[in-house]
């Protein structure tokens, strides 16, 4: 009888202990996920809570339409002006023809305005020295200049691997999903970047 | 025993024999043409038109030389699906999609839209890759 009640005892005592380690484990995990966002210096990622469900399907679009040539650059990482001006063109889209029909073409830049860098948020350190200008591409903003401007040639034009700036993914890791920190850069053929 | 092998040749002769994709989107664009002065797809001229140069532009500049191989865009170097039906059907769903590449990519190569009728050889030649 005795063993029994120790057994009972024993089992419930166990039980809680595992549930307060779980708990402090899933706890560690969601703070170490924090801590590693508060690190991280900037940060692209579509806020889908804040778009309306049309703008999601716009987004869809957007991935599909231009995706299929090349990275769906985020949004955020031109100014509303610079999107409205590459809108303007796609019948010579650096030189590609990258027409769209009337409806589509709307959708998309409505998309892109509504989610381009801004001055306040994360996205306002890419705006940094801009003044006026309209720069068609993201490799042409002066924040972009400066984040790139200690990798050398050979590791980007001279490496077959990458060949241009313009390709985002073939270092960042997580470009895709519109992550740009330096703990995801992997050079191909070169490794780690860390400056 | 012989008598099932004789009702197989004849079954994969009769199926080799058939029109490689049928798919209603494909025939719908054809017909389209057709409304549009094209007359019988010829896929002979598809395929001549395929491997034809515009100066140094082409199809194969981005799509490579062979329909049924994956190609690499030449500016962008992103991939780019087969262009054989037999391989990738999924490219011949939809006649909107078709149309939006036809439009975009004869201006880039061509400089100008392509007739009806170049268009019709082209998916016919395709479709049947």
């Amino acid at each position: 009888m005795e063993n029994k009640k120790a057994l009972v005892f024993g089992s419930v005592l166990l039980s809680g202990i595992l549930t307060f380690s779980l708990y402090g484990i899933g706890s560690s995990i969601a703070s170490d996920d924090s801590k590693h966002e508060h690190d991280r210096e900037y940060e692209y990622r579509d806020k889908g809570t804040n778009y309306s469900t049309k703008s999601v399907g716009t987004n869809k679009l957007y991935m599909e339409e231009c995706g299929s040539c090349h990275m769906a650059y985020p949004a955020q990482l031109l100014p509303t002006q610079s999107w409205q001006k590459v809108m303007l063109g796609l019948e010579d889209h650096f030189g590609e023809n990258a027409e769209l029909d009337a409806e589509s073409h709307n959708s998309i830049e409505s998309y892109l305005v509504q989610s381009a860098a801004r001055r306040k948020g994360e996205s306002r350190k890419l705006l940094r020295n801009l003044g006026n200008k309209t720069p068609l591409r993201i490799t042409e903003l002066p924040y972009f200049i400066y984040e790139h401007d200690e990798i050398p040639c050979r590791f980007i034009t001279g490496n077959d691997k990458v060949s241009s700036l313009s390709q985002c993914s073939a270092c960042h890791q997580n470009a895709e999903k519109g992550r740009f920190d330096e703990d995801d850069v992997v050079i191909p053929g070169i490794g780690r970047w860390d400056d | 025993m012989k008598k099932i092998s004789v009702i197989l040749i004849v079954t994969a002769a009769c199926l080799s024999g058939l029109p490689a994709q049928a798919s209603p989107e494909v025939d719908k664009l054809l017909q389209k043409y057709q409304q549009q002065g094209a007359a019988v797809a010829v896929p002979e001229q598809g395929k001549n038109l395929w491997y034809s140069k515009n100066g140094d532009r082409g199809c194969i500049n981005c799509h490579g030389s062979t329909p049924a191989d994956t190609g690499r865009h030449v500016r962008t170097n992103k991939a780019i699906k087969p262009m054989a039906a037999s391989v990738n059907p999924e490219r011949y769903q939809d006649s909107k999609k078709v149309e939006k590449w036809f439009l975009r990519n004869c201006k880039w190569t061509l400089g100008r839209l392509c007739t009806a009728q170049e268009k019709a050889n082209t998916l016919d030649w395709l479709n049947s890759l």
